[in-house]
């Protein structure tokens, strides 16, 4: 059976992309195949029973090279085996397929394969320069002269022997761990490093086919801080539908940072996946739709919540009240809603009322709205709330019981309001308010 | 010569150059009379429309109703006017098919019991009670490049600048749903985007003004009179309510001569006095 293996190389050089661990690496790859193995400080995978599954093998590669650049991954090579593989992400060579693998490998030097270069120096001194080189040596020589291990990775490297390797097992809950290259000082900047172990998160909620609901970000602060800054701080982000779409995650979590201030500048960051709920995806169709559909709306709604605030974007919740404050109250977007059924009130309601009533310059007996106003129906007596007490800032009872008069009043410049007479208390005297409008 | 002179005066004008007789457009092949549109027409919405409800605003729009795929500017001389009364009859068919109405920064609380009796559910209404300029048209943009089918998007964006609507409008182009953007009358001196642009006041007895800035085809002299009584308030009203206009002036004619009084009174004192 052939096979069809890539060889993921996490740089060594101290450059300044934080580093990912082969471990992380390795639980990320396992979204591709379940056949993912770290050995040589690097991870290889096997992925010829994938193929299919990812639409084939131009578009398995560029998801797999996509993903891994995101990573900071950079040495990445793809052959038939593992060994010729690794050998070739060590030199540089992307893809192992271009040839026969003999053609592939014989020009490598001999520090592509670790058990090869084990014995770089003698090989050295007998004239072997490449692989071709050790291969032409007689194999009786080899083995008497050299260990076992030496023609054993010749031959695998070559697809002479089996290649054996124990496979990753998938951990069952995610956190990942990420040393940032630098100090950062503002939370926005998080989000460079938040974005690769976002990307890992990814790969692991596709390979346990889960979705999160909710997600942490934690940020330690390095050891120069001040005193009273604390460890570090973490915010937690949730979503309404389970999902692993890396970039929709990302965008809310941006959102979130952009209204954290850091205490202090922050060295680590730990991402890990709190809620957790398997994952339907949708059935894709074999037709094209003929429009690109937009984004799901209420990933958006998401979205605009995460900028403006749960209290910004609302839904309305119907209550039977006669008061007009209390016939609908507004919830956030994802709160839970009764599932009482509410009557109609009866007779005309405004559309658009204030917040609090406006009161109104009186001119005679007729209140005055830009310009005065002509009443047209009324009175609409609403009473009733003394049943409904609330403490104020200083501790009080107090009844929100109203008594009111309403009329609907037409404006020559406004149009037709929605104003009331306050019946309580009585000594202040008539007052008019504007309540509402029928716009 | 002569005979070719001859035939200049014998001929007939051809068909359709004749001052008195209009071109017929029935002798051209039905596809190119079908794609044929005169100046003084009005033009063809090669979208889909949602009707609004009145008859003699449908009859102005360009294909029969208020566009898809593309932004509605709805200029008011102050800001919560009369949003519902035009647009309620629209919006309540989209609601009732289970579209969503999306409010970016309304100016005043919705009242949802009197939405309801409009006709336009609770069920999918959202209010984003964006507060900045920015955060408005941001709001907006998200929303109109999210596509919400079947819904509509109502934005109330006092302080938008042409380039801004045309972002908006660009997305607009790819947004199966209405989009209305409510902005001041004084931005109707303003060029704008928007292929379509409504300035509406109040006329007397229940009436909207409504004046087409801008359409595709022929420019709107005139003004559209639709009657429109807000809400339910048609059922409990007195036949004397339906014109209201009329109490108004009787309630002018009262003050004016109160105000008359007021002013002979302490003059016939001083002649007394005298």
């Amino acid at each position: 059976m052939s096979m069809h293996w890539a060889a993921l190389l996490p740089s060594l050089a101290c450059d300044n992309s934080p580093r990912t661990d082969p471990a992380d690496l390795a639980v990320w790859a396992l979204q591709f195949t379940p056949r993912v193995a770290r050995a040589h400080q690097a991870v290889l995978l096997e992925v010829e029973s994938s193929l299919r599954l990812f639409a084939g093998e131009d578009h398995l590669h560029q998801l797999v090279e996509a993903g891994a650049l995101e990573l900071g991954i950079t040495a990445l090579a793809w052959a038939p085996t593992s060994l010729a593989a690794l050998a070739c992400a060590r030199v540089g060579i992307r893809d192992g397929f271009a040839g026969p693998l003999a053609k592939v490998l014989d020009p490598l030097p001999l520090a592509c394969i670790d058990a090869v270069h084990a014995h770089g120096t003698t090989l050295a001194r007998l004239g072997c320069k490449t692989l071709a080189d050790v291969r032409k040596l007689p194999r009786g020589g080899i083995s008497r002269r050299f260990d076992s291990q030496l023609l054993l990775a010749l031959d695998q490297a070559y697809g002479l022997r089996p290649e054996g390797y124990r496979w990753e097992i998938l951990p069952e809950t995610f956190s990942a761990k990420l040393e940032l290259p630098g100090r950062v000082d503002t939370a926005p900047a998080l989000m460079f490093g938040a974005r690769r172990l976002l990307v890992q998160m990814g790969g692991w909620l596709a390979a346990r086919q889960c979705g999160v609901t909710a997600f942490t970000l934690r940020w330690c602060h390095d050891a120069m801080r001040a005193k009273d800054a604390g460890d570090g701080g973490e915010i937690t982000v949730r979503t309404a539908q389970p999902t692993h779409n890396v970039d929709h995650l990302s965008r809310l979590l941006a959102e979130n940072l952009a209204k954290v201030t850091l205490k202090a500048p922050a060295g680590d960051l730990i991402l890990s996946a709190t809620d957790v709920t398997p994952f339907i995806e949708d059935n894709r169709s074999l037709i094209p739709d003929d429009r690109t559909t937009g984004e799901a709306l209420n990933l958006v709604l998401e979205r605009i919540e995460a900028r403006l605030g749960k209290k910004r974007v609302l839904r309305p919740v119907l209550t039977e009240d006669t008061r007009i404050e209390w016939m609908n109250h507004w919830q956030a977007l994802h709160a839970k809603r009764p599932a009482t059924q509410v009557r109609q009130v009866p007779g005309p309601q405004p559309t658009w009322i204030l917040k609090t009533p406006l009161q109104l310059d009186v001119k005679g007996d007729r209140p005055l709205y830009q310009g005065p106003l002509q009443l047209l129906l009324g009175p609409e007596r609403i009473e009733g709330g003394w049943w409904h007490r609330v403490q104020d800032a200083e501790g009080h009872q107090r009844s929100l019981n109203v008594a009111r008069d309403y009329w609907v009043a037409l404006s020559q410049h406004a149009g037709v309001l929605w104003i009331f007479q306050q019946r309580l208390p009585k000594e202040t005297g008539p007052s008019w308010f504007l309540h509402g409008l029928f716009a | 010569m002569s005979s070719a002179l001859q035939w200049i005066v014998n001929a007939e004008p051809p068909t359709g150059a004749g001052q008195s007789r209009p071109f017929d457009v029935g002798q051209l092949p039905n596809r190119v009379s079908q794609a044929l549109w005169r100046g003084t027409e009005l033009g063809r919405a090669d979208k889909t429309v949602v009707s609004s409800g009145f008859v003699s605003l449908d009859a102005q729009l360009p294909g029969g109703g208020w566009p898809c795929n593309a932004v509605t500017e709805i200029l008011q001389p102050q800001l919560p006017l009369c949003e519902w009364r035009l647009l309620s009859p629209a919006l309540a068919g989209l609601s009732a098919s289970g579209g969503h109405i999306l409010l970016v920064g309304p100016p005043k609380r919705p009242h949802v019991p009197g939405l309801i009796q409009l006709g336009i559910s609770d069920k999918n209404l959202v209010w984003m009670a964006a507060d900045t300029p920015a955060e408005r048209l941001w709001t907006t943009e998200q929303l109109v490049k999210a596509n919400p089918r079947g819904g509509a998007i109502l934005a109330w964006l006092p302080q938008a600048r042409a380039e801004q609507i045309r972002r908006l409008q660009v997305h607009a182009q790819s947004c199966d749903g209405p989009v209305f953007l409510f902005r001041p009358q004084a931005a109707q001196f303003d060029a704008s985007p928007a292929p379509l642009r409504v300035s509406v006041t109040l006329g007397a007895d229940w009436q909207l003004l409504l004046h087409i800035l801008k359409r595709k085809g022929a420019l709107m002299d005139g003004v559209i009179a639709i009657p429109s009584i807000p809400g339910t308030l048609a059922s409990v009203f007195t036949p004397r309510l339906l014109h209201p206009s009329q109490l108004m002036a009787k309630t002018e004619v009262a003050h004016v001569h109160a105000l008359g009084r007021t002013v002979t009174q302490p003059r016939l004192r001083q002649l007394a006095a005298h």
